[in-house]
This record gives structure tokens, C-alpha cells and sequence, in this order.
């Protein structure tokens, strides 16, 4: 019998501003060519990202293998990647350039998740705050898969811990960053971030479709009036504003994504005396970029597990103290190790997850790349030499298989691993980050 | 002047080598991309103000205009995207920030459920129609009248010919499509509120004739600007008329404006609203403490706290109209029964519930703000006190004065010293140590004198067995004992009280005060001084102020 073949990209049946409006749809059987390994149309398969966030490091001491290579042996904060230590590659003794001492927390994240030197805004007589000096990793991602290939979402900001820092600006607040002035909010109700992917699609005789894009386009007409008349900083602020528009425009106008029917999760992160469920959020978290990966709805992904600095209490290793007071406390280091197993063990159903997603011939994570970091080697410290990395997952081939451990005898620059990660789904990439974290070199040993 | 200077003097000499911890000072503040100020013959300064922005409406700024438009059904559907802070202001961070594409998207679902909402109050919506709208005779006419009505409301000036006809358009597509003239309302209504205009104070001004370098904002612009800062809300139409006629194009109707606007009981909220961000009280919410230590703690003492330090706001600026420096020191507090447990003081009669004025036990030495547990609590780790993040806030919020980082990579974990029991004794290091010293000094020195205070504010005056040492000293400004004599040294602090009017500024215009600005920041200090430190007739001249109603040009 003859296989249907489905045209990978499908015409929509809105048209926006004169265009035809497409998207992406899932990866189902019938567009496969016949080894399962691309499309009929020899298209590869999607590629995606993931950046995964948590706060104030690791105990270094029980974190960095012994050995370099494949053989590396899993350490006591390892050991929960066993299922899936094939995928994860190890690496240790890079510096983060970007962060050059100005301030803790904000040097580690905004270094090891961008490549640019965060920005200061102190005015001298305020509260001190910063904002990233460029755009996340994540989102030079999502510009460039934009460009080549849409799905719904562009990006997806999925976060646990709701006691993230407020008070200093948005490098510590956000993990995600179109620019030094967007900011891009994490959803931290598993139901909500369900919904931005699933809940918003109508049926399609809703006359309100039509409407809402009819709306939207008066909107933008004010917006760009409103344009002409503002200085050079708002203009770009509305221009912002406008493509948003658009792209809700072209949401608005997708059709429902042929796919397997997922179930609504029933969490909210709603906490229980105090106790915020970390667990739980974090892996209904995964399974949701499960299906949205699955489902080909967004290609690119940062999660932040807990905030930079923070106020997460990890009950459910003993802790009744935040954790970045831990960090600082000499007596509270035990339960420091004890919450960065917990992390590790949430990183690795995520991964997981991934793996237990069949793909074409494979799974989810022979075609993703998840990069792990923090916002400093140890909390202790503040130190931006040696901030705990792990890229996983095998980039859709371009990455090293089985993962290693590499120690980089010369402080290479994190900044080289964001390029490394990033060429995975923008081939095109030549260079990451600007000033002391700008990088125009691969790290060689991440490459298959 | 001479203070000044002293009070510098004092720090420089303890903090030779590293003077970043005393840099902040007032008059001068270091200024990064603000305009530059020209000499003046004379030495004083012109006044120059930086470029406008637009800035976002805040989410309860938005929920209150949607009230005020289109009524409480319709403020209940509301749900617009939250705030994000710089330099702790959301209004700030609303002058710079750019919308995310996740907030459009919830701009559009609350501007939906808004309308569908509003349209259940046809009373409300027939105040906007020339027509009924069951059978309009000319509905073209009609969709009109009512984007220019109801447009002129939620725009917070009038509508240009064209938008008319693109709102009255949007109704007319809608309501043939839908075949009712009624849903062709709901659509111009929901597409109103997405528009950049709605979303964003413009606050673009016009050359000012008298001084052809300013911009002064036009009626509508500052109706909108004082109307949101003092009020919290979008101008009432008899503002509106009010600009129109040209009633705000001067100080003095600047003022009178401000004074009809503080009458009205939104203005309690509205501060209330400042307040809460200024001591960070919105983060009582999600405030944890060691349940082991401290099993009177839950959400609702949480909550209690928040409503005290609320109460003694309101009583010393709105009851009585008073001296604010009165919050610094205050012998009197307002507790329910869950605090005045906290306290150790008498549990007030009824439920429990209501909250009851109650003089301060002496003994305690508490009083005033620093003496409440919302901000013992909030400026505390989950077990222990911290006397250095409760001089953080002290000198980040009250002086005005900025705190910088550690230094890169130093082993912040302080030595186990088995002799140290109490907070004090364990920070000593910090007191000495040459990375750590100047900074420390300036915030633990205020801390170490709350120690009698705990983690969630209760009163004690032993730490793990050890007696609490509470006497302390601030360089350049005395010796003091708990709290309340610590409200009575920032009492008499003029860094206090410029640093209230600053921070009431940035929260007001969503930027950080200039060089150019100081000229006009010091005439503000001067007139709240002169006002006995009246809250509300600093509200008022800070309205009725050049740096309020003038903008710079257009960068």
C-alpha cells in the first residue's frame, strides 16, 4: 500500500497581511523518508534547545569526575544521569570570561547563559540592579530557527521555584533574554504553560478568529503611529511590541496540531504549608517540553529549576534555610551537596523524558541539545571559573557519543561550549557574545 | 552642606582604600547616560531633564483603569501581565522594558474577558451610545460617537479622525460578521485596550514658551501622569476637562488638581501601593521562616505585619496629616491579636482580627518602622537575624545610598568560632577584615543595634544562651539602642528625608533623578522641610514641580 505522504509544511488558512501564514507541524510517520531519519522531502529532522537553570552552584569537591574521557566515573552529584550518562558530556576547569568579577550571581548568569558582560545600571544613590548585555543563548536560538523554520511558539520560559530574586534587576529574576531590555518571564504553573501550547488553539469556524487578527492589525496601526512620534529607544520598544502582535496574529490563525492527544497536567505550584512542590513542577515541566518538542509546537526551551540567589528552600533534603544562606554558612554545606543532587535528579528525568521519546529512529534527545549551568562554581565563592556545565543530548548528531568528561587544561571560554551548543541548531553560527565573553571558537572537544 | 561633608569625611577615613560603600551621597549622585548639566555664571545649576520615555502601565494601574472605565465586573476579568523592577521600582522597569511576546498574549486574553465582561453593564456602555443599540437608526454615527467617547477615556485625550474610523471600523467588520451591533461594541472595546495608547503613558510635552529648551507635558499628558502617580488609576473625566480647558498648563492648577486628586480615598491605596514596594512588603507573601524556630509563623502573621506597618502609614499621613519623620519613631503601633502575641503585648479584645493602636512597651526600645516585624522579618534569613541585610535597607532605602558587591571570588563563609554565639560575635570578622570592612561597617553597625529583635521580630535578649550586645554606633550620625533610638538618629538625618523624596520621585516619573534634575530636587527638599515633613504637600509640590511637568527633547 502506497504511504501517504503529507507535505511538511502545510498552508494555513489565515492570511495575514497578504502572505500566506505557516508553521510548522508535528513530525508524523507519513512525512518520514524510508530509512526514518529525515523527511520524504530529505529535510533533516528538528533540532532544539534547551537551557537549564539553577542556582548558586555546586560543591566542586563532589561534583568534577576524576577521569577524562568516556570512562569518567559519575560523582556523588552525578550519580543521578546513570540512565543517561551516554548522552551527557562533562565540562570542568572552563572561566566565564563575560563574568570578570563586578558582582556575584549576576557575573555567573549572565556570562555562562549569553557570552555578554552583564549591564550595571547602579545610578550611585539606588538600588543596585543589572540587566543580561545581550541576548540568552537560547533566544539567538530562536531568532534563527524563526527565521529558517517557525513553530507556534518562537520560545517557551518554563521555571520551578517561584522564590526567585526580584529586587536586582532582571539578570537574576529571568533566565531568558531576547536583549539587554527584554526580559522574557518564566511560567511556573505547569497548567498555564500547558495551556500557551494546547488551550489556545479555537475550532476552526470561530468567526472570532478572524476578529481578533482584524483587532490586532488596528493595533499595529496605532502602534505605528505611535512610533513617529517617540524617541529612538521606544521606537524599538514598539517595534517589539509589533512583531509580537504579529506573531500572536499568526498564532491566532494556526491550525490545531495533528498530534498525540496530551493529557492536561493537574499541578499548579501551589505550596502546602510553605513547601513549595519542586518535584513535582519540575518533571510535569519536562513532560510538557516533551510534547512540545514531540509535537514540534517550539523547538527551544529555558528552564530555570531555581532562581539566581533565591529564596528556594529545598525541604525534601532536611533544609529549613534558603539555600544561597546555605552556600554562606560553613555549617550548611552538607545540605548545599544534598540540593544539588535534588537538582540533578530533576535535570536528569528531563532527559529521561526525552530519551523515552521515540523520534523517527530514534528519540527526542538524539535531536536536542540540553545545556545545564549555574550562576557560579560554588556558592561560597561566587567564583566564575569552573561553573558546573553539562551539555546533553546529541544535537541531531553533532555532538560526541558516549558523552565525556573534558577538563579544559587551558580556562577555555564557556562561551566557546554556547557556540558549540548553539551551531547545533543554527549551522550558520559563527560567534557568540561580545567583549571578554565574545567567542568565535567551537569547543573541540563537544564535537562528534 | 557642612553635615554633608562630615558625614563623608568620617566614612572616607574609616574606609580609606575602599570608598565605594560611601560614594552615594545625595546631592551628587554619580549619573550614568542622563543629560549633562551646563554651567551656570554663578555656580548654580540650569535645570535640565532627561529625554521622555513611554512607559507601561503597571498591572494595577491597568485593573484600576479598567474599573474606572468600564466597572468592577469588568476590573474582575481583568488580567493583565505583571511588573518587572529596576533600581526597586516597576515603574522603572516599565520605562525600559519591552513587552515580552508571552505579555502580548496576555494583554489580549484580559482585553477579551474585559469586554465580554463590560458588556454585561449595558447601563455603563449606553452612557457611551447616541443610539440604542437594540435598533440604531444610524449605526455608522454611532459606532463613532462611541469611539470617541468612550476612546477619549481609555486614550486619556481625544481621538484624531483617523482613529475614530479605525475603532468605529473594527466595530463595523465585527458587527457584521457577528450580525449584532452590540458585538461590534465588544470588539472596538477589546481592541482598544491593546492599543499602544491605552497600554503606555505618552508623556511626549510640547516646547514650553517660556523656555524654548523644555518640553512641558500638555493637559492631557500630565492629567494622566499625576492622576496614575497620585491616585493610581486613569484621569476621571472631569480631569480630563479640566485639561481640556487648560486648567493644568500652570503650577498653581498643577497643584489644585493634585489637591482635589489626594482627597479622594484612591490616593490611600495608591501610596499604600509606593510603600509596598519602597519596604518591599509585597514580599511578605512568599516569606518563609524555620518552622522548628519559629512555629508562630504562618501567611497570616505574614499578612498582619504588612497591614501594621499599612496602619501606621495611614495614621501618621493621612489621620493626622502629620510629621512623617513620626513613622521613623513612633511610640505607638497598630496590632491584631496575632501580633500583639508576637509582641508580648495584651491581646486586644473581640476576635482578634481587628487591629487596635497600642503604646510600645519601653523596655523593647522598639518603635517606628524598624521596630515592626515586617521589616525585622523581611531583612532576615529563614532562621537567624541579619544585621547586615537589615543595614542594607537601611542605607539603600532610607538614605539613598548604594551598597556595591564582595569583591570577586572572596570565601564569604564566616570562620566556625565555637566562643561566637551571638550574630554580633560571628560578624566580627566583618568588622575587620580588610575586603569586607567598609561596607560592613556601614550596614552591620545599624544592624547589630536590632539584635534584640529576631528572625520574625519577636523581642529576646539572649542568643544561643549569650546576652545580646543592642548598643551600637553610626559613624557621623551617634550612638542608639533598638529601634526606636535608631528612628530618632535617621529622624534628624537630612539624607532621610531627601531620600523619601526621591524615592516618591522615581516611583512617580519612572526614572532616576538626573544631575540635571537636582536643582529641582533640592527646592523639593527645601519645601518639605518648610512643610513640617508633610506627606501630602510633598505629593502635591512634587505635582505641581518643574521636574513633573517638563520633559526633555525627544532623543
Amino acid at each position: 500500500m502506497a504511504k501517504l505522504v503529507l507535505n511538511r509544511r502545510t498552508m494555513l488558512r489565515g492570511m495575514l497581511a497578504g502572505s500566506a501564514v505557516t508553521l510548522g507541524l508535528p513530525t508524523l510517520e507519513a512525512m518520514l523518508g524510508s530509512h526514518g531519519t529525515a523527511f520524504a522531502d530529505g529535510t533533516a529532522l528538528p533540532r532544539r534547545l534547551v537551557t537549564w537553570f539553577f542556582g548558586n552552584g555546586v560543591r566542586l569537591d563532589r561534583w568534577v569526575p576524576k577521569v577524562q574521557g568516556a570512562n569518567y566515573a559519575l560523582t556523588e552529584e552525578l550519580a543521578p544521569l546513570a540512565k543517561v550518562k551516554d548522552y551527557c558530556s562533562v565540562l570542568t576547569g572552563f572561566d566565564n570570561k563575560a563574568g570578570f568579577g563586578r558582582r556575584g550571581h549576576h557575573d555567573g548568569v549572565a556570562g555562562a547563559f549569553s557570552g555578554y558582560p552583564f549591564i550595571e545600571l547602579d545610578a550611585g544613590n539606588s538600588n543596585y540592579s543589572s540587566k543580561f548585555g545581550g541576548p540568552s543563548i537560547d533566544q539567538v536560538a530562536a531568532n534563527a530557527i524563526a527565521k529558517t523554520s517557525p513553530t507556534y511558539l518562537p520560545s517557551l520560559q518554563l521555571g520551578v521555584s517561584k522564590r526567585v530574586t526580584t529586587g536586582e534587576g532582571p539578570t537574576l529574576q529571568y533566565l531568558a533574554h531576547k536583549g539587554p531590555d527584554q526580559p522574557l518571564p518564566s511560567e511556573h504553573n505547569p497548567q498555564l504553560a500547558f495551556a500557551k501550547l494546547f488551550g489556545s488553539f479555537v475550532p476552526q469556524d470561530d468567526h472570532s478568529t478572524k476578529l481578533r487578527v482584524t483587532a490586532l492589525d488596528a493595533v499595529r496601526e496605532d502602534a505605528k503611529r505611535l512610533q513617529m512620534r517617540v524617541g529612538a529607544s521606544d521606537k524599538m520598544r514598539l517595534e517589539a511590541h509589533m512583531e509580537s502582535i504579529y506573531l500572536l496574529q499568526k498564532q491566532i490563525l494556526a491550525i490545531p496540531p495533528v498530534c498525540m492527544k496530551p493529557g492536561e497536567p493537574t499541578q499548579t505550584n501551589k505550596d502546602t504549608d510553605g513547601d513549595e512542590p519542586l518535584e513535582a513542577v519540575s518533571k510535569a515541566m519536562a513532560d510538557i517540553i516533551a510534547i512540545a518538542f514531540a509535537c514540534d509546537l517550539t523547538r527551544v526551551v529555558s528552564f530555570q529549576q531555581s532562581g539566581s540567589v533565591g529564596g528556594t528552600v529545598y525541604w525534601m533534603t532536611g533544609a529549613t534555610t534558603e539555600e544561597h544562606g546555605l552556600t554562606h554558612d560553613a555549617a550548611g554545606q552538607e545540605l548545599v551537596h544534598k540540593a544539588v543532587v535534588f537538582n540533578m535528579e530533576c535535570f536528569a528525568y528531563l532527559l529521561e523524558k526525552l530519551k523515552g521519546t521515540t523520534e523517527a529512529a530514534g528519540n527526542l534527545l538524539d535531536n536536542s541539545v540540553v545545556y545545564l549551568g549555574s550562576d557560579a562554581a560554588e556558592g561560597i565563592t561566587h567564583s566564575c571559573f569552573d561553573q558546573p556545565i553539562i551539555v546533553a543530548g546529541r544535537g541531531g548528531g553533532d555532538l560526541v557519543y558516549p558523552g565525556i568528561h573534558y577538563r579544559s587544561p587551558t580556562k577555555e571560554n564557556t562561551s566557546d561550549i554556547l557556540l558549540s551548543v548553539l551551531k547545533t541548531v543554527d549551522p550558520t553560527a559563527t560567534e557568540v557574545g561580545k567583549d571578554q565573553g565574545y567567542s568565535s571558537t567551537e569547543c573541540k572537544a563537544l564535537t562528534a | 552642606m557642612a553635615l554633608r561633608e562630615k558625614y563623608l569625611w568620617g566614612v572616607a577615613v574609616t574606609a580609606a582604600a575602599l570608598s565605594a560603600c560611601t560614594t552615594g551621597t545625595l546631592s551628587d549622585p554619580p549619573v550614568s547616560g542622563g543629560p549633562t548639566t551646563p554651567d551656570v555664571p554663578g555656580g548654580s545649576q540650569a535645570f535640565a531633564p532627561p529625554a521622555p520615555t513611554i512607559r507601561r502601565l503597571l498591572a494595577r494601574q491597568y485593573r484600576n483603569s479598567v474599573r474606572d472605565l468600564l466597572g468592577p465586573a469588568a476590573a474582575a476579568a481583568a488580567s493583565p501581565p505583571g511588573d518587572s523592577a529596576l533600581n526597586g521600582f516597576d515603574a522603572i522597569g516599565s520605562a525600559q522594558l519591552g513587552v515580552s511576546d508571552d505579555a502580548v498574549t496576555k494583554y489580549e486574553i484580559s482585553a477579551r474577558a474585559v469586554a465580554t465582561a463590560a458588556m454585561g453593564d449595558t447601563a455603563r456602555i449606553a452612557t457611551f451610545l447616541s443610539c440604542d443599540p437594540a435598533a440604531p437608526v444610524d449605526a455608522s454615527a454611532c459606532r463613532k460617537d462611541f469611539a470617541r467617547s468612550f476612546g477619549r477615556l481609555a486614550f486619556r485625550r481625544p481621538l484624531d479622525n483617523e482613529e475614530v474610523d479605525r475603532y468605529a471600523g473594527v466595530a463595523e467588520v465585527a458587527s457584521a460578521e457577528i450580525g449584532d451591533f452590540n458585538s461590534g461594541i465588544e470588539y472596538a472595546i477589546l481592541t482598544f485596550l491593546q492599543s499602544p495608547s491605552f497600554l503606555y503613558q505618552v508623556e511626549i510635552g510640547g516646547v514650553d514658551p517660556l523656555r524654548p529648551t523644555l518640553r512641558r507635558l500638555n493637559g492631557y499628558e500630565l492629567a494622566s501622569r499625576m492622576s496614575f502617580f497620585l491616585v493610581g488609576t486613569t484621569p476621571s473625566p472631569e480631569l480630563l476637562d479640566a485639561a481640556e480647558k487648560g486648567l493644568l498648563n500652570d503650577a498653581d492648577g498643577a497643584r489644585k488638581a493634585a489637591q482635589d486628586l489626594i482627597a479622594r480615598p484612591e490616593a490611600r491605596t495608591a501610596l499604600n501601593s509606593f510603600y509596598s514596594e519602597v519596604l518591599e512588603l509585597r514580599s511578605l507573601d512568599g516569606l518563609v521562616k524555620d518552622e522548628n524556630l519559629f512555629p508562630q509563623f504562618s501567611t497570616k502573621l505574614a499578612q498582619a505585619m504588612r497591614e501594621e506597618t499599612l496602619h501606621l502609614i495611614g495614621d501618621v499621613v493621612w489621620d493626622q496629616n502629620g510629621d512623617y519623620r513620626d513613622l521613623l519613631d513612633a511610640d505607638y503601633t497598630f496590632v491584631n491579636g496575632d501580633l500583639a502575641s508576637l509582641y508580648g503585648l495584651p491581646a486586644p479584645d473581640g476576635d482578634g482580627s481587628n487591629f487596635i493602636k497600642v503604646q510600645l512597651p519601653p523596655e523593647q526600645k522598639r518603635g517606628g518602622l524598624l521596630g515592626q516585624a515586617s521589616f525585622l522579618s523581611l531583612f532576615s534569613h529563614t532562621s537567624l537575624s541579619s544585621p547586615t541585610l537589615r543595614g542594607k535597607f537601611v542605607r539603600e532605602r532610607l538614605l539613598c545610598q548604594s551598597i556595591p558587591a564582595p569583591p570577586a571570588n572572596v570565601n564569604t563563609v564566616l570562620p566556625t568560632d565555637p566562643n561566637a554565639k551571638t550574630a554580633r560575635q560571628k560578624l566580627e570578622v566583618h568588622q575587620t577584615a580588610p575586603g569586607c570592612k567598609s561596607c560592613h561597617v556601614a550596614m552591620d553597625l545599624i544592624g547589630f543595634g536590632l539584635e534584640n529583635y529576631d528572625a520574625v521580630g519577636a523581642f529576646r535578649t539572649t542568643e544561643n544562651g549569650e546576652d545580646i550586645d543592642a548598643k551600637s554606633e553610626i559613624e557621623g550620625m551617634g550612638a542608639f539602642e533598638g529601634a526606636r533610638e535608631l528612628g530618632g538618629l535617621l529622624r534628624d538625618e537630612p539624607k532621610v528625608s531627601s531620600c523619601v523624596v526621591r524615592n516618591i520621585f522615581r516611583s512617580a516619573t519612572g526614572h532616576i533623578d538626573t544631575s540635571g534634575e537636582s536643582p529641582e530636587m533640592k527646592k523639593l527638599d527645601a519645601s518639605f522641610v518648610d512643610s513640617g515633613y508633610r506627606m501630602q504637600d510633598l505629593l502635591v509640590e512634587l505635582v505641581a514641580s518643574d521636574a513633573f511637568r517638563l520633559v526633555g527633547v525627544v532623543e
